[in-house]
């Protein structure tokens, strides 16, 4: 029984997931399934908090491991579920048929990204990260008007299944290096193994299927596309739930080389250089962007460079900053998206133009997208200043000053479009007389928001301790 | 509630008022913003009776361990210059929302920037924690984007953009800087005390220097990446204008001094004869430029290029030490001075444009016939800039020049050169548009002048000017001993 409460988050996924998956079956209204999903969210959100505390390797030992990274990662995928569950009440850009379901696919991928921060063993991970995959292959492709999506949709799902595949292929490199799956012995024999070239294309090669989900460069050529034309609803949920998901996973793949990575050197170097490009590439891109999930699509590529800025230093401080990145990069681009899914209701795309003067038809909505873009940006007093000021600080602890000068120039370039966006909201003339109150749901929703983003950036001892609790989880 | 806290939070409380209250009350959020103003002036009037000047150093300090594992601390302090830049922006700030009384368009979120902009620039006087120090000069920064694209006027967009980008390319060497010298120091620390009493490697000095000088010297106006300023001066409403030209560029140098001198004297030694090259280039130049500018607002905006050219030289030449003291007292009294000037400037300028619509200086003509009062003052602002004895600037700029004479004489005479092309300009504006036979396109211009309640503003300003032209002892007594212990070093 105590190993089984280790397992709370989960049942509870599977538990609602279960009751989500009868709702159609006995033809429930749309308005009780996402009541029993806003519930399911809650319901996670309580397990995973509930067992916060708590460390063990319930049922499997060396293959499941709950532990304070573990957990707070959970926590941090269940708040992430239970706000995408709020904004998709009223999914209009999802094909009508699909309402019911939609809850229900982002529950599983939530389950999946939840057994993937806590799977210690090889195949354990490649089977979470398929469950955390597959129901977004679904759901990308939902999208009302199949002539705008049907194609970006492909292109997630074949790109997608070849980045796991790659990551298979990059196991199966990994297990002849070290005759073993289990993360315990690939740490034990990190050692030796870290001297021969197998060892190293192994787990860059394990690493890409993650890089896909992170959007980090060379895997990132979905992101614009998907971005653009899925619908909103799920694209908030790429956008912020599974990037902490995909942050996690790195940390704790880049944990087991810690020790020895830095000196070693190559897979240093190489996350290095995918930093950088990652970095220019997506800041570049987006500043010539028109639609604005897609300009964001290209700022997820640069911030997925910023977080491996963190990862490439092997160092506590460098996972303990990507985790704070992540918890503060999932509320900032919550807010933007909170904000996109309310103004783009109805609309299949969502351009620059169509937030122009947001200020006067929703005053609120236009100050929660200032605050998402500002963290974005990373200015104070917003969670964007002081995670960039930690992840640049790792990376300084290395002595990487000039890495760091390109990442803050990056961050410059950054300013400029995002800045335009701002420009829309706040300067130019409505193109529309069309004006809207949010739900209260969405109001509070919005309000949780803003001050999360402010707190988390006036007063980051709390999280930041969260974090460097994790960290230290995980390096142990 | 300790002073230095109690002066930064009252510009805190009043943002959160005004985000509370609803849109159509205009007026009361402008009795709120005054209001405000009012108590952090006495607050400041307070803070520069009750720092004593005998004792020097950093006082009224204040430390609560914000995040302890990063060594990050909520710690403030002021020195002598920390004392007359709060004073500067407390005045800056209080002129600034009376002249911005008569704004009608979007009044709550204008307030409402402008006072975030003024919490950034408390913050950054204040702060004796590095990261709290950056912290607040972003904050600063940000609010100028909105400010300048919302209720500026003219190439606003463009002005609004290049600022920003300009200002943020500044941060961008900071970060680097700022995070090094935190990680080369070992101490776990971001005390900017703590920092300041670790000698540094010399060779980490001079290579991390220059990040710093360039990074806060693009808020000063350091040529040649000054290029935003007079854009962004002449796209800026009035207040703005003041603020930022008055205050903002003052974090420039106070950011050069309180950071780049304080930590790395040695770098700032190894690279002070080439910028103060660069900054000497910059007094000339400005001046140069500010000549052929036929629009008000251009020449006071190169004219801050000018100015704070000599509040960069003087810095630079402080830690030369054949006259530091001298120079640094001038840099130091050349940012309050220069603050007020251009703060009177852009507040009459401000008020000519609203009542002309034009900006444009061929435009005016015999413009003292009709507004005689509005015209009287900017004589005044003008006549500091070029240096008059009895106002505030001229001690300011004898001081530097006598430091530069003694250092480097060759860049004292192109200074000198500077002072005399500043007079040109500043005469030309007054003999152009104010003198002469009036315009006949003004003739409608009726009651135009300043009267009451606009003159306050401008009052106050003038009176700080002559007050400190004629006892600049009140000035030099604060921040000597803050100057000597700061020299100390070198």
């Amino acid at each position: 029984m105590e190993n089984a409460l280790l397992f709370a988050p989960e049942i509870a996924c599977l538990i609602m997931s279960l009751v989500l998956f009868f709702c159609p079956v006995f033809k429930a209204s749309h308005r009780t399934v996402y009541s029993l999903a806003i519930l399911t969210g809650i319901f996670v959100l309580a397990a995973s908090l509930y067992t916060l505390p708590l460390s063990g390797e319930p049922f499997f030992p060396g293959i499941y491991k709950v532990d304070f990274f573990s957990q707070l990662i959970k926590t941090a995928l269940a708040l992430g579920f239970l706000c995408v569950a709020i904004i998709c009440r009223n999914p209009l850009t999802v094909h009508i048929s699909a309402w019911a379901e939609l809850p229900l696919f982002l529950l599983f991928s939530t389950l999946g990204m939840m057994m993937m921060v806590s799977a210690t063993e090889l195949m354990t991970l490649y089977v979470a990260m398929e469950l955390a995959a597959y129901p977004i292959y679904i759901v990308v492709a939902l999208h009302r008007n199949i002539e705008t999506n049907g194609e970006s949709a492909t292109k997630y799902m074949v790109q997608g299944m070849a980045a796991s595949a790659v990551s298979l292929y990059g196991m199966s490199f990994l297990l002849g290096a070290f005759g073993s799956t289990y993360f315990t012995d690939i740490a034990t024999q990190f050692a030796q193994a870290s001297t021969q070239p197998i060892f190293y294309v192994g787990l860059l090669l394990t690493l890409s299927g993650f890089f896909f989900k992170l959007g980090a460069f060379p895997f990132h050529f979905w992101a614009p596309d998907t971005y653009q034309t899925a619908p909103h609803s799920v694209i908030t949920f790429i956008a912020s739930v599974s990037k902490i998901g995909a942050i996690a996973i790195l940390c704790r793949l880049l944990s087991l080389a810690t020790p020895h990575a830095w000196d070693a050197g190559h897979l240093q170097t190489a996350l290095m250089w995918l930093c950088i490009l990652a970095m220019t590439l997506g800041n570049l891109a987006a500043l010539r962007q028109k639609d604005l999930k897609r300009l964001l699509g290209y700022s997820t590529i640069a911030h997925a460079g910023y977080v491996l800025l963190a990862l490439q230093t092997f160092s506590q401080a460098g996972f303990t900053a990507a985790i704070f990145y992540a918890l503060g990069y999932f509320v900032m681009s919550f807010a933007c998206f909170l904000v996109i899914s309310e103004i783009g209701k109805e609309d299949d795309l969502v351009s620059i133009e169509s937030v122009s003067g947001l200020y006067k038809r929703a005053p609120l909505m236009a100050f929660t997208l200032l605050l998402g873009l500002f963290g974005l940006i990373g200015l104070p007093p917003t969670v964007g200043f002081i995670g960039k000021w930690f992840l640049f600080s790792a990376a300084l602890e290395r002595g990487q000053f000039y890495l760091v000068l390109v990442a803050a120039i990056n961050a410059t370039i950054g300013l400029y479009y995002y800045l335009m966006v701002i420009r829309q909201v706040y300067w130019v003339e409505p193109n529309t007389e069309k004006t809207f109150t949010p739900s209260p749901l969405i109001t509070v929703t919005a309000l949780a928001a803003i001050i999360l983003v402010i707190a988390m950036g006036t007063f980051p001892d709390t999280f930041w301790e969260l974090a460097e609790r994790a960290a230290s989880a995980l390096m142990s | 509630m300790p002073l230095l806290s109690s002066i930064l939070i009252v510009p805190i409380l009043t943002l959160l008022a005004i985000l509370l209250i609803p849109n159509r009350s205009v007026q009361l959020i402008r009795w709120v913003c005054a209001l405000s103003g009012i108590i952090t002036g006495v607050l400041s009037i307070q803070l520069w009776m009750a720092y004593d000047p005998v004792a020097g150093g950093i006082q009224f300090i204040e430390l609560i361990p914000w995040v302890p594992s990063m060594g990050i601390s909520y710690h403030l302090g002021v020195d002598g210059f920390g004392t007359i830049l709060v004073m500067l922006n407390s005045i800056v700030y209080f002129t600034g929302v009376l002249t911005m009384w008569d704004l009608e368009t979007r009044v709550k979120e204008f307030f409402a920037f402008m006072v975030l902009l003024v919490v950034g620039v408390y913050g950054v006087f204040m702060s004796q924690d590095m990261f709290f120090f950056f912290f607040f000069y972003e904050i600063a920064v940000v609010p100028m984007y909105p400010l300048i694209i919302i209720w500026g006027s003219g190439n606003k967009e463009y002005a609004a953009m290049k600022l920003m980008l300009f200002l943020l390319a500044g941060s961008a060497l900071l970060f680097p800087g700022l995070l090094a010298i935190y990680h080369t120091a070992g101490l776990h620390t971001f005390d900017l005390i703590a920092l300041s009493q670790h000698t540094f490697d010399p060779d980490f000095q001079i290579f991390v220097y220059p990040f710093i000088y360039i990074g806060f010297g693009v808020l000063a106006g350091m040529f040649p990446v000054h290029g935003w300023s007079p854009t962004g001066h002449v796209a800026a409403p009035s207040a703005v204008s003041m603020l930022h030209a008055g205050v903002l560029m003052k974090l420039g140098a106070f950011g050069v001094l309180s950071v780049g001198i304080r930590l790395l004297p040695q770098g700032a030694v190894y690279w002070a004869p080439t910028f103060s090259t660069f900054a000497a280039i910059g007094i000339v130049y400005g001046a140069f430029v500010a000549i052929r500018q036929t629009d008000f607002k251009f020449v006071i905006g190169f004219s801050s290029v000018s100015h704070m050219g000599i509040v960069l030289l003087g810095l630079n030449l402080a830690v030369l030490g054949k006259a530091g003291s001298d120079a640094l007292n001038g840099a130091v009294f050349q940012m309050f001075a220069h603050g007020i000037m251009t703060a009177l400037f852009f507040s009459t300028v401000g008020f000519i444009y609203d009542r002309a619509h034009s900006k444009t200086i061929a435009d005016f003509g015999g413009l003292g016939s009709q507004m005689p009062r509005a015209v009287s003052i900017f004589i005044v602002a003008g006549l500091c800039g070029a240096g008059l004895p009895g106002l505030a600037s001229f001690w300011a700029e004898l001081l530097v020049f006598l430091a530069a004479l003694k250092t480097y004489p060759i860049v004292g005479v192109v200074i000198i050169i500077g002072l005399v092309l500043t007079a040109i300009y500043i005469l030309r504006v007054f003999t152009t548009a104010f003198f002469g036979p009036p315009n006949d396109r003004w003739k409608n211009l009726k009651d135009v002048d300043l009267t009451g309640f606009q003159l306050l503003p401008r009052a106050i300003l003038v009176a700080v000017l002559v007050y400190f032209g004629f006892v600049p002892r009140a000035m030099l007594d604060v921040i000597n001993s803050t100057t000597t212990a700061f020299l100390g070093k070198f």
